[in-house]
């Protein structure tokens, strides 16, 4: 395999999540990464998520409703082509970005089914910055398993490994947050709860 | 806890209020006596009627100053902690200058803290929650604060010893268990967090939130102690994911290979290598005999999924039939039961018409009120079936 891994995250996904985290901004907030890895032959290799799937708001280490929604997940999916890629979680506090022993878990156990899987941590600091710069890089840290077996930080230098598909989704973003369009969005939790959503 | 007729009546006044249809006052008081965290709406609406000198006047000078407090509160806990200090000098300062009593005396230092607190200043919070605390030792508020300051600094064993503490003096307070149950939950100490919510299920047993969360609980996360975190977490989730991540085909393949290759040394380290993966039954016999030593091996793991069914059952009992979570629940904790005396006697094995009936439960409500994920949820339901 030549090149380096990149990921790359289509703006429907890079969105939903970010506004499932602004939705629930007192509690921690995780969600599942879907796509499929391409170009594995080639010089490029590419892992692209396509779409993500908001999970939990409240009580997010506990295991029956994660399992289900995994469950329901794989299926759902299993028939557009798309397997899970990796899990997305923003901590409750501002200013906490380590990665809790919760996302390391579920991140090792995507990891043991997709070598290549990424964990992607909200970043709140470049999420509040956002509005204030022209910023195109995502506000999220991308974490891959490295051969320590431990969960490691890419790419803090530039963020040239992860990248938004479609350039201008921050300023989407920004306009999303200012509409306030995370109402409309419904998480598992939700589902859960009222299963028409 | 708010119960559906209260949480409808919120909403209905919520879309009152925005729509320009009065009631603000009424709106508020009830987000107040409920405790709903509506900070937006709050801020927005409480500040109409406190710059609105009539509106201000129809209010009583004691729920002025209760709604000066609330609103200030609320502004603190939504960031916005300059306005907060403005309308706490302008109004505050005013408001109690006329009330001698001296909770409110209090409460206006109270204010002032939080103030500091919000601010990020940590050690002045501090200094200010100790003071006040010689004043009124027994001030839960304060202390609640106390424990809030440790967590938000990223203090948590200083926040869950500050909790502790608290409900050591006031074991009613319902918020305060929560608040614990989530702590514990976050850091995987489910043994604790068990514990908390047994004692909620005792002083509320009506409230059907505390079962299912204690199920989910016990069940499932009983086997994970905190001394145990990294090997036996991903143990336990290896466990339960195995029948999810593998296509169809393989799934088969998989768990017969890894029946052969059954270890009882099988430690939670070699776990990583898939191949010598212990199977489901003897992994759950390692971790159970290590951490809990006195119970019989496949009888501890399942005593507590059957006790975690016990309480998926009460809470559908609680809530007639229509929480999807414990019905989802009871056809995780059959089909982990089937796994796991499979091979035994099948002289405890619970009869069929349960799963059987939540099945139909889930399917029929479903059809109901969600035709779309029908599907999702009979492939989900079959893939349960299979593994059990």
């Amino acid at each position: 395999m030549g090149g380096e891994l990149r990921y790359e995250i289509e703006q429907n996904a890079y969105i939903k999540l970010v506004l499932h985290a602004l939705k629930h901004k007192t509690s921690a907030v995780n969600g599942v990464l879907l796509g499929r890895f391409s170009g594995e032959d080639t010089s490029n290799p590419v892992v692209e998520v396509v779409d993500s799937v908001p999970l939990f708001h409240s009580q997010i280490g506990l295991l029956p409703p994660l399992e289900i929604a995994l469950i329901m997940i794989e299926e759902y999916y299993a028939s557009q082509g798309l397997s899970i890629v990796g899990y997305f979680h923003a901590n409750e506090r501002f200013d906490d970005f380590e990665l809790g022993n919760v996302a390391k878990n579920i991140g090792d156990h995507i990891n043991r089914y997709f070598p290549q899987a990424a964990l992607l941590l909200l970043d709140n600091k470049k999420l509040e910055a956002l509005a204030k710069g022209k910023d195109r890089n995502p506000v999220m840290q991308l974490y891959t398993k490295d051969a320590t077996r431990s969960w490691k930080l890419v790419g803090s230098g530039g963020g040239n490994q992860l990248s938004i598909k479609e350039p201008s989704a921050n300023i989407l973003l920004l306009d999303y947050i200012s509409s306030e369009k995370w109402q409309d969005i419904a998480d598992f939790d939700n589902h859960l709860d009222d299963i028409s959503k | 806890m708010v119960s559906k007729t209260e949480e409808e009546q919120v909403n209905r006044l919520e879309n009152q209020v925005d729509n320009e249809g009065g009631g603000a006052w009424e709106y508020l008081c009830l987000v107040r006596k409920l405790k709903l965290r509506r900070s937006d709406k709050v801020l927005k609406h409480g500040l109409e009627i406190l710059n609105n000198p009539k509106k201000r006047s129809a209010l009583g000078p004691d729920e002025v100053a209760r709604t000066v407090a609330s609103y200030i509160a609320t502004t603190l806990s939504f960031g916005s902690h300059h306005r907060a200090r403005d309308v706490c000098c302008l109004k505050a300062g005013h408001v109690f200058g006329n009330l001698h009593e001296s909770n409110d005396i209090s409460g206006t230092c109270r204010l002032e803290a939080m103030l500091v607190e919000a601010k990020g200043s940590w050690a002045e919070a501090e200094k200010a929650y100790i003071s006040l605390l010689e004043d009124n030792p027994f001030d839960q508020i304060i202390l609640k604060r106390k424990a809030a300051l440790a967590k938000a600094q990223g203090n948590i064993s200083g926040a869950i010893e500050g909790l502790n503490k608290y409900l050591e003096t006031f074991m009613a307070d319902h918020d305060a268990w929560r608040e614990l149950c989530e702590i514990y939950v976050s850091l995987q100490m489910y043994k604790q967090a068990a514990f908390c919510y047994e004692e909620l299920i005792l002083s509320q047993p009506t409230i059907p939130l505390y079962h299912l969360a204690y199920a989910d609980v016990s069940g499932f996360s009983m086997l994970l102690a905190s001394e145990f975190v990294p090997t036996a977490a991903i143990c336990e989730i290896l466990i339960i994911f195995l029948p999810v991540f593998l296509p169809a085909g393989g799934r088969k393949e998989f768990l017969s290979r890894t029946r052969e290759g059954q270890t009882l040394d099988g430690l939670p380290g070699s776990a990583y290598a898939p191949v010598s993966l212990p199977s489901k039954t003897s992994l759950k016999l390692n971790v159970a005999a290590t951490q809990l030593k006195e119970v019989l091996y496949t009888l501890g793991g399942l005593e507590n999924i059957q006790a975690a069914k016990k309480y998926y059952a009460s809470t559908i009992d609680l809530t007639g039939g229509k929480n999807t979570r414990a019905l989802l629940g009871i056809c995780l904790c059959t089909s982990a039961v089937g796994q796991l005396t499979k091979g035994r006697n099948k002289e405890d094995k619970d009869s069929p018409e349960l799963q059987h009936l939540v099945a139909a439960a889930l399917e029929k409500d479903y059809k109901k009120r969600a035709p779309s994920k029908l599907s999702l949820l009979s492939s989900t339901l079959r893939s349960l079936k299979l593994s059990s």
